[in-house]
């Protein structure tokens, strides 16, 4: 779960991080309200789960209340990247020219099945972009994910890296990042920039956070962070009901059991001259009932013109899926044609099944591409 | 000979008595898999299916001749299950749980590699870790521990098989069946960012199985552990290696279903699993029915 850099900020600050002073604000009254009380020129930043916030101008210096107030106005509910901005974080500015920005940050590698912390004296930048530009600078450590990052390290990587400053805090607001990575279950989390100003103790100005899915169940807390609205509508009922899906752009609704089967069925309708318009694991051990409600999802989508079905059965019992198939064309659910291929466990009971039904709407196919060839001419009519 | 299990390989569930670890206890045993015992806290004492439940593995360790731990217990508490049975001196663990956070993941994988390191040292078997999320391993005919169908993998044939994806493993094994080439043993890695055992461990112990002739690995995006295996390819194996890479189509950036099955940044994408097998002289299909074909070529060279 992607976090909002209010949040990020909030959470190390929990843990004792040096974080930029700054406040929500959902109208441009409460900027201005906001600027008035910190008495100081502010950085008014939208706040959106979208990369590339300040070349979309979502970020703006304001040295006045009033400036505040307009560029509050300017931000709040313009458009980046297909999302709206219904909220800004109003934070004191600094004068970026007496100090110095750094790069700060941790992710799960699994080259070294472990965190990697980066450090790189070049901070301001997207880590990708500086990993592209200059990797020679960035300084990479395997974290051990026992003992968590040691303070002398932390030294250690600091000097590597040639940050400038105060070197314990340097160090301490490093092992402090780290404490809240492995705490929190962080997937990620960056401090950048991470700034340095004249007194030589590091301020962090804008942070990274992204909390594993799977490990939401011990940070009940943050639940209350996920933003539906910044999901697709068909990604959030899918949630409801379980499935792992992805909306993607094409025409051709694909489903199937188990992630790897999915993915090659979205490369079979590829190579068939379609584009997948979703991709949709109904998982393991399906029943009738869960292969229903991915119909009537993947239906619900205006994109689909057809629907690509592709089971081997393994746990899942191929015979649930044919049943489940069969409802929902008998429930009026299912309207749009289904080129579906069915194999594995219990396999001849489904093809039986589905023989019975006298419908254009379904057709079986021996194999994969067969079928994926059908609805891909289906969508393209 | 099979590579890590055969029919002689005795197994303790651990989890039987839930919903999935009594489904396939019973599957499992279909195939002719020797499942010696299982454990489920709390229920020490009770028989399952004519089977002894133990409390802990080490109990089941202490009256029986554990060889391998197949894991279905739930992810909050399936990295711990690890711990016990690696603590315990079970040589082989095999880990199906889906959706272990990955920190706990991080950790459980470090103490195995110390916990083998230490037992090869005193000349004991080691300790290995195969997944999470994975569907286990086969040895054809032999021996399952895992939840792939049973049908597909009654005939012991000759090509070693290893897939991050459980589905896809199903749909290799029945082609290669279905063209009389079979499979030896199966390994399914799993589909999570960290997991015990990659593919480049794995394919030594194919490279020393006089029963193989041929492997087929099936890959997919995410991550760098085929790059890595084309490395272990082109600097030690002489049998011959066919690829598959699977989400050649997927988007940049999304989750597709597998928590590893992800392209971050320049990291894991196709083409460079594609450069990479290119580069150690292993054919990629293109698509799945294709594996037959180049498995036909490089056995025919």
């Amino acid at each position: 779960m992607k976090l909002h850099e209010y949040q990020g900020k909030e959470l190390l600050r929990r843990f004792g991080v040096n974080v930029q002073d700054g406040k929500v604000a959902y109208t441009p009254d409460e900027v201005r309200q906001i600027a008035q009380e910190y008495g100081q020129s502010v950085v008014v930043k939208a706040q959106v789960h979208v990369g590339g916030r300040g070349k979309a101008g979502g970020v703006k210096f304001s040295p006045t209340p009033d400036k505040a107030y307009e560029n509050g106005q300017k931000i709040l509910g313009m458009d980046i990247k297909g999302l709206t901005v219904k909220k800004v974080l109003v934070t004191k500015a600094v004068d970026i020219d007496k100090g110095k920005e750094y790069y700060v940050g941790m992710i799960v590698d699994r080259n070294v099945q472990s965190y990697t912390l980066m450090a790189c004296a070049e901070g301001g930048m997207e880590i990708e972009e500086l990993a592209v530009e200059k990797p020679e600078a960035i300084i990479k450590h395997r974290v051990d994910p026992v003992a968590g990052l040691r303070p002398y390290e932390a030294r250690e990587i600091a000097l590597k890296a040639g940050f400038q400053g105060n070197l314990n805090k340097l160090a301490d607001m490093m092992v402090k990042m780290s404490k809240a990575a492995f705490e929190l279950d962080a997937n990620l989390v960056e401090i950048n920039p991470l700034f340095v100003g004249e007194d030589g103790v590091p301020l962090a100005l804008d942070t990274k956070f992204d909390v594993d899915d799977n490990a939401m169940y011990r940070h009940k807390d943050l639940a209350d962070w996920r933003e539906l609205e910044a999901e697709h509508p068909l990604e959030i009922e899918a949630s409801n009901y379980g499935f792992a899906y992805v909306k993607l752009e094409g025409n051709v609704g694909v489903l199937g059991n188990g992630a790897g089967i999915v993915m090659t069925s979205l490369d079979v309708v590829n190579r068939a001259g379609a584009k997948p318009a979703n991709f949709l694991d109904i998982g393991g051990g399906a029943r009738a009932d869960i292969v229903y409600n991915a119909i009537k999802l993947v239906s619900k989508d205006s994109d689909v013109k057809a629907i690509f079905i592709n089971i081997f059965g393994g746990i899942t019992r191929a015979d649930e899926v044919a049943k489940g198939v069969i409802q929902a064309l008998k429930d009026g659910i299912l309207t749009k044609p289904v080129r579906m291929r069915i194999a594995g466990t219990a396999e001849e009971e489904a093809k039986a099944l589905l023989a019975e039904v006298n419908s254009d709407l379904i057709q079986m196919y021996p194999d994969m591409f067969q079928a994926a060839e059908a609805a891909a001419q289906e969508a393209n009519k | 000979m099979s590579i890590l299990i055969d029919q002689n390989t005795q197994v303790l569930v651990v989890g039987m008595t839930g919903r999935e670890g009594a489904n396939h206890t019973k599957a499992m045993r279909e195939f002719g898999t020797q499942v010696v015992a299982g454990v489920t806290p709390g229920k020490g004492g009770l028989t399952h299916e004519g089977l002894p439940v133990y409390n802990s593995v080490k109990d089941a360790q202490a009256n029986h001749q554990i060889d391998c731990a197949i894991i279905f217990v739930p992810p909050a508490g399936a990295a711990d299950a690890v711990l016990e049975s690696a603590h315990a001196g079970v040589p082989l663990i095999v880990l199906i749980t889906e959706g272990v956070p990955t920190i706990d993941m991080m950790r459980a994988v470090q103490e195995v590699k110390q916990l083998n390191a230490a037992s090869l040292a005193e000349g004991g078997k080691g300790i290995r870790l195969i997944g999470g999320n994975c569907p286990g391993l086969v040895s054809s005919g032999l021996s399952k521990i895992g939840i792939m169908p049973n049908k597909i993998y009654s005939e012991k044939g000759r090509i070693g098989l290893i897939s991050r994806s459980g589905t896809l493993t199903y749909e290799a094994a029945k082609l290669l069946g279905d063209a009389g080439l079979g499979t030896s043993t199966t390994v399914g890695i799993g589909g999570d960012p960290i997991i015990g055992t990659t593919f480049a461990d794995v394919l030594p112990l194919f490279e020393a199985d006089p029963e193989t002739d041929a492997i087929v690995v099936i890959g997919e995006i995410g991550g760098a552990d085929e790059e890595a295996a084309a490395e272990y390819i082109k600097n030690h194996m002489k049998k011959p290696v066919v690829a598959f890479i699977s989400g050649r189509s997927a988007p940049k950036g999304k989750r597709m279903g597998h928590a590893g099955a992800i392209i971050m940044g320049n990291v894991g994408t196709p083409e460079s699993k594609l450069a990479a097998f290119a580069d150690a002289n292993v054919p990629v299909a293109d698509t799945m029915p294709q594996i037959i074909d180049l498995v036909k070529q490089v056995l025919n060279k």
